[in-house]
């Protein structure tokens, strides 16, 4: 597996590109970077040099849906509005930690927004203080060696590579019931499978999920 | 470092989405940030989450919603990084995650056994704390009834699910018989998050129990 760095850069600048032109023309929402590369050449202009047209890209396109995951996932209508608002600000003032070598920018987007749904969740028990294991993944480590450097990009193509492999189903099964945490006769009706089946077919999709990251032998 | 025991993967993937009590959360955290393995599956769990921000249906902003947000950045444009908190000499070489929280005073519960409770930041159903054991210190015989999930930092410990290093993770419920002997050579250090009620009979909950105040 080799992704050349040469190769990145190259698709970096003809990503950014393609990103200005298309937010010149940009009709509505739909119309939006693709590549997981191009938000991360978007993250990178915040941090360089607080790019705000670069920041309303992000938060057209990820402040909604962040809140429409919100929602779904049970949140009320003014929780999910202000861990979407939230979320956007930390992509801001955290832009400069994001490294474009983890598993890409809406990962840790979602990473960000999960930990601000928890610390929500903490604050309405008792004022609490901030997930500091938030998103460490996340982060550039710049004291990594080489070596570490190059381990960790391995690490990204594989995971990007083995949730790329899951059938549509098996990722469905797995982001259903983890990340919407909806209840199993949904899922069960979305897989089209009977009500008693739904645990045993979660448990298949976590177990090919891990062969699928198994390092090559 | 060989990692032998993991965490199953559901307990992997609900960590991954933001699921776990909190002391849960930190005993996988900080499994996960000693073992390769287990990290790459819940960024493919956060990868998953990420594409499901993608296709979420969006729900459109409330107005002035944007504008508000760049007047807040304009207030104050950075943040800090959560700073670790200083701890004393008796715990160095604490998993970096440990760090930022704050560990209350070490009691002795037990000859040879004493535990320092983390503070968490909420009032989730469990409680973590770190367990010290001296060398060879074998644990009364009990069976579990709560659940417990323990990540070992130092030292080692074996009961019949076999031996228990650095970054080995073990989970514990009512369907094990145990009796854990800790390892000779140094003490054995270990996070350990229960879950339950105050009456615990965790793995090592039953003796420790009428020490640890909940």
């Amino acid at each position: 597996m080799t992704r050349g760095s040469q190769a990145v850069t190259k698709s970096i600048g003809s990503a950014i590109r393609g990103t200005f032109r298309s937010a010149k023309l940009r009709t509505n929402d739909n119309e939006r970077p693709k590549a997981k590369v191009e938000w991360a050449e978007l993250i990178g202009r915040i941090a360089t040099h607080g790019d705000r047209d670069a920041f309303r890209l992000l938060f057209v396109h990820f402040a909604p849906r962040v809140k429409g995951l919100m929602l779904k996932a049970g949140a009320s209508g003014e929780e999910a509005e202000e861990i979407a608002q939230d979320t956007l600000l930390a992509v801001w003032r955290k832009a400069a930690q994001f490294d474009p070598a983890s598993a890409g920018a809406p990962a840790w987007i979602f990473t960000i927004a999960r930990n601000l749904r928890i610390d929500a969740v903490r604050r309405s028990a008792r004022a609490g203080f901030a997930v500091p294991d938030a998103e460490l993944e996340y982060l550039a480590h710049p004291a990594d060696s080489p070596e570490t450097q190059i381990s960790r990009r391995q690490d990204t193509a594989r995971i990007a590579d083995a949730v790329a492999l899951l059938s549509s189903d098996q990722s469905a099964a797995i982001r259903m019931s983890f990340v919407e945490d909806r209840p199993h006769a949904e899922i069960a009706e979305a897989l089209r499978i009977p009500l008693g089946t739904v645990k045993s077919r979660i448990r298949l999709a976590m177990n090919r999920l891990k062969f699928l990251l198994e390092e090559p032998k | 470092m060989t990692i032998a025991h993991h965490p199953p993967e559901e307990l992997l993937a609900a960590f991954a989405a933001g699921k776990l009590d909190e002391g849960e959360h930190l005993v996988i955290a900080v499994h996960a940030s000693q073992c390769p393995a287990c990290r790459c599956f819940v960024r493919a769990v956060e990868t998953i989450g990420g594409a499901a921000i993608e296709s979420a249906k969006p729900y459109a902003m409330s107005k002035g919603a944007f504008e508000a947000l760049m007047a807040q950045i304009d207030q104050s444009p950075k943040t800090q990084m959560p700073q670790p908190v200083h701890h004393d000499a008796d715990e160095d070489g604490l998993p970096e995650i440990l760090r930022h929280y704050r560990i209350g005073p070490r009691r002795r519960i037990a000859p040879g056994v004493s535990l320092r409770p983390i503070e968490l930041p909420g009032t989730g159903k469990s409680r973590a704390f770190l367990l010290k054991s001296g060398p060879g210190t074998r644990m009364l015989e009990h069976t579990h009834s709560g659940v417990e999930l323990t990540c070992v930092l130092k030292g080692s410990f074996s009961h019949v699910g076999g031996r228990f290093g650095p970054g080995d993770f073990d989970f514990g419920d009512e369907s094990l018989d145990h009796q854990p002997l800790v390892g000779d050579g140094e003490p054995c250090v270990c996070l350990v998050a229960m879950t339950g009620d105050l009456r615990m009979n965790g793995f090592f909950g039953r003796l420790i129990s009428p020490f640890i105040r909940l």
